[in-house]
């Protein structure tokens, strides 16, 4: 099936319209009719094109409508995890860190403290200056705010466990000092300059920052947007001023990397999932389609007592629920497959690839996929080559395997998602420790970590993460899927 | 003869070595784990103690145990209202998208974008939309503000589309109740209309009201209230999972679509069929065959519903949440119990055979 040529039927209205209009035909046409005509008169093509145009406006629209509803939640989700606080009350759409007004200060004050402008720091002997602005309303006086720099940690959950050293340990904050007054109709704006410098001997990665001004002075803006406001507008908090463009705009991204790391092995445990996913998903990629295609092959073409029994057993086994099945297998690979395991060593395949691997090493829908497919091919040309004296293992590889590339790539793309995305048996055998789960894993036990504390950025940031892979594959190899869906879809 | 037979040997030998690593795993991995499922359901084991056989007595405690009547409870409702709700949408989605109209692959991938994203992702994106100050409150907070003026909006659009048409039809032209280039007018006119009232005083831009704060997960309430009702925790992932499963099948209905013959379409177009009667008497029934194919793969998948649920987890009471499959989970490897895996196979085999019920059902269906 190929969905590039996609039906044209039901272009009801249009269709039904026209062909009303030519069963009227024999009918005078009558110019510039006026009010005064009750009845239907043949109207000109111009008033049926207007109507076409028209009609494809409205689906536009409504097809819009409905992307939105369907990507709208993703998008809002990614936009989401660029903020500071994605649970913000009503959620904006224009978080700060889209705006390029402050890329380039995260750019610029990354390169102050002595990091280059992608990836910030804040190095020994470096100092930082850095700006504020406050509206003073008419008749007050103007208080330069206090600066500070708190010992803060990155955030809730895992961001809580900080071991490394404080900014507020070594940094230095000169007075503020008023460099311009403004005079407003509302009040005079006033702008303060300090400088924060490094004073100690350890770079640090973070610089936290707390400016607080008295009641009545109304914040109006600083050289870098604040990651939060408190005590209604009284105190501007950042979270780290010297982030540089990457950490600025893509703060829980990198604390989805930063902050998660093995107790036992120190590994970076994101790190570990993502590439634990793509291993196990790759490997499995190759063994389901060796073993469905050479079983595919077997089940279409080849003639042998019980085969009936096999394809009937393939079919029931799509329609049992993978809960009913889970129990044994899992005993099975506790026992490491009745002990075979140990032939190369292993006491149990519980937590372990190979357990996991063996265990999906090929799938009934594979092999299903793969039986249909083979059967749809003209049986002529392996005669052919059986007839020059080639043997089975020969075909299969040199006429079979070539003609089923389609199949092959729909499979590949069915059983990668597939892996990628796979929850509840990863969950029953990849169990512990934490650097040996997949991603999907991995993102559970995130859930555990930062969404009890409410901490929803690194949350949001590691499902777009995880989601990526596949919408990519996706995006390229649509076809692909579309064909999966429909020979999986068709079993009938 | 001899030759043939030896010929008919290879190729039996030949196939079962192609067959051999599926037919591996098809023995261990599903055969044998089936029937020793279906055996622990007979016993009492409890993975330390070799199992005990005890009859049918794990059944008969099944259907006496609240948890598991609520959890089968659950899968009925969740199955039944997902199902057909899903499959309405996916129809409507297909018929919408069956345009041959420029950019409408780039629809079809937007739409398809849910159906490819793990559970996972779904799933933690969706908690944290359904949070008491997340996003699908303040949508209904907006809706509770605004909602006046676009049923105002509405109504006026109606009237004037109303007016337009009888207008047209007085002109002699052929116009119908749907025509397109009306419609928009009447909507700009209507937006137009709303516009005015509101800078009139007439009608309020923003009804004060209260912001919408629904616990969507973390309640035991039911909704509706009443004799039929369900967690309003389940409906939250009822309302979830018909977004995410929609597209999927939308594919199959258009899949389905290129299929129905145009004449068909082309003859009710001339004997004057109206489009919305095109789609009731052609196409909803053309496409039976593949209805039932979405219903079947709806009805099994839904019953197997575990990953949100155990996603969700302590965000959410489990007796507002448990389904079959989350069960036996939940009595395979409960959270600081003994494994209760009798029990949990026998609710497994229930599941089994709900859904063998279901394949049953489509097979005699179909077969008429």
């Amino acid at each position: 099936m190929k969905m590039a040529d996609m039906p044209t039927i039901p272009r009801g209205s249009a269709t039904g319209r026209r062909s009303k209009v030519s069963a009227d035909l024999p009918r005078p046409i009558r110019p510039g009719a006026g009010a005064a005509y009750a009845e239907t008169i043949q109207p000109d093509p111009r008033w049926i094109a207007r109507r076409r145009w028209a009609r494809a406006g409205i689906i536009y629209t409504l097809l819009l409508a409905c992307s939105l509803l369907f990507v709208g939640p993703l998008l809002f989700a990614l936009l989401s995890s660029l903020k500071d606080n994605p649970s913000e009350w009503p959620p904006r759409l224009d978080p700060p860190q889209l705006n390029p007004a402050n890329w380039a200060a995260a750019w610029q004050l990354g390169r102050q403290g002595g990091g280059n402008g992608w990836f910030g720091q804040f190095a020994p002997g470096r100092s930082v200056s850095f700006e504020v602005r406050y509206l003073v309303p008419p008749g007050a006086a103007a208080v330069p705010p206090q600066v500070q720099v708190p010992r803060r940690v990155p955030g809730a959950g895992a961001g809580a466990v900080r071991l490394g050293p404080f900014a507020a340990d070594v940094a230095e904050v000169s007075p503020p000092q008023e460099v311009s007054r403004q005079p407003l109709a509302r009040g005079t704006v006033v702008t303060y300059r300090f400088r924060i410098r490094n004073a100690g001997t350890v770079a640090v990665d973070r610089l936290p920052l707390d400016v607080s001004v008295p009641a009545g002075q109304v914040f109006q803006g600083a050289t870098l947007w604040p990651s939060r406001q408190e005590r209604q507008g009284r105190v501007q908090s950042w979270n780290n001023v010297t982030a540089g463009l990457i950490p600025y705009v893509f703060n829980n991204y990198v604390r989805v990397f930063r902050e998660n790391y093995s107790r036992s092995t120190g590994q970076n445990l994101f790190l570990a999932w993502i590439r634990n996913s793509f291993l196990l998903a790759t490997v499995r990629v190759l063994t389901t389609l060796v073993f469905a295609a050479m079983a595919g092959y077997a089940l279409a073409r080849l003639r042998f007592p019980g085969r009936n029994a096999v394809f009937f057993t393939l079919l029931f086994s799509m329609m049992i629920p993978s809960q009913v099945l889970f129990i044994s297998n899992y005993l099975v690979l506790r026992d490491g497959i009745w002990g075979l395991a140990q032939i190369w060593g292993q006491q149990t395949l519980l937590n372990s690839f190979t357990g996991y691997l063996l265990s999906s090493v090929v799938t009934a829908s594979g092999v299903f996929i793969m039986k249909q497919f083979f059967e749809s091919l003209p049986a002529s040309l392996e005669e052919a080559a059986r007839i020059d004296g080639a043997g089975y293992i020969q075909v299969f590889t040199r006429v079979i395997l070539p003609l089923a590339r389609p199949a092959l790539g729909a499979l590949t793309i069915l059983t990668f998602q597939g892996t990628w995305n796979e929850f509840f048996w990863p969950l029953v055998v990849l169990t512990a420790p934490q650097d040996r789960f997949t991603l999907t894993v991995g993102l559970l036990s995130f859930r555990r970590t930062y969404g009890v504390a409410f901490d929803w950025g690194p949350l949001l940031a590691g499902a777009i993460i995880s989601a990526l892979p596949v919408i990519i594959l996706y995006l390229v190899f649509q076809r692909y899927f579309v064909e999966g869906i429909s020979f999986t879809g068709t079993k009938g | 003869m001899r030759i043939r037979r030896t010929q008919r040997a290879a190729e039996g030998v030949a196939g079962y070595l192609f067959l051999l690593p599926f037919l591996l795993w098809l023995l261990i991995f599903f055969a044998y784990a089936f029937v020793r499922s279906v055996y622990f359901s007979f016993t009492d084991y409890n993975l330390f103690q070799p199992p005990v056989w005890t009859g049918l007595a794990n059944y008969l405690a099944l259907f006496r145990e609240p948890l598991f009547l609520t959890a089968l409870r659950n899968s009925l409702a969740f199955a039944l209202v997902v199902t057909p709700a899903q499959t309405l949408l996916a129809f409507l989605l297909a018929l919408v998208l069956n345009q041959k109209l420029r950019g409408i692959l780039a629809f079809r991938s937007a739409y398809y974008m849910p159906s490819v994203t793990s559970s996972i992702v779904i799933t933690l994106i969706f908690i944290w939309l359904y949070q008491r100050q997340g996003a699908i409150n303040y949508l209904l907070t907006l809706g509770r503000a605004y909602g006046h003026l676009v049923l105002a909006g509405l109504a006026l659009l109606v009237l004037f589309q109303l007016a337009q048409v009888l207008l047209e039809r007085r002109r002699g032209l052929p116009a119908g109740w749907t025509d397109p280039v009306l419609g928009l007018s009447s909507l700009f006119l209507a937006v137009g209309a709303v516009a005015a009232l509101v800078a009139a005083g007439v009608l309020p831009l923003a009804r004060p009201a209260d912001p919408v704060s629904i616990i969507w997960l973390n309640t035991t309430d039911r909704f509706p209230q009443g004799p039929i009702s369900a967690p309003i925790p389940l409906i939250a992932i009822m309302l979830m999972n018909i977004w995410t499963t929609a597209p999927t099948f939308m594919l199959l209905y258009l899949a389905g679509l290129q299929d129905v013959p145009r004449e068909l379409y082309e003859a009710a177009a001339v004997d004057g069929a109206k489009p919305w009667q095109q789609v009731v008497h052609i196409t909803w029934p053309q496409l039976r065959p593949v209805t039932f194919l979405v219903l079947t793969l709806g009805l099994i998948g839904t019953l197997q519903m575990f990953d949100q649920v155990a996603i969700i987890g302590d965000q959410a009471p489990l007796q507002s949440t448990i389904t079959l499959a989350y069960y036996v989970y939940h009595n395979a490897f409960p959270p600081g119990a003994i494994p209760r895996l009798g029990m949990a196979s026998a609710a497994a085999v229930v599941l089994a055979v709900l859904t063998l019920c279901v394949v049953w059902l489509q097979r005699r269906v179909l077969r008429y």
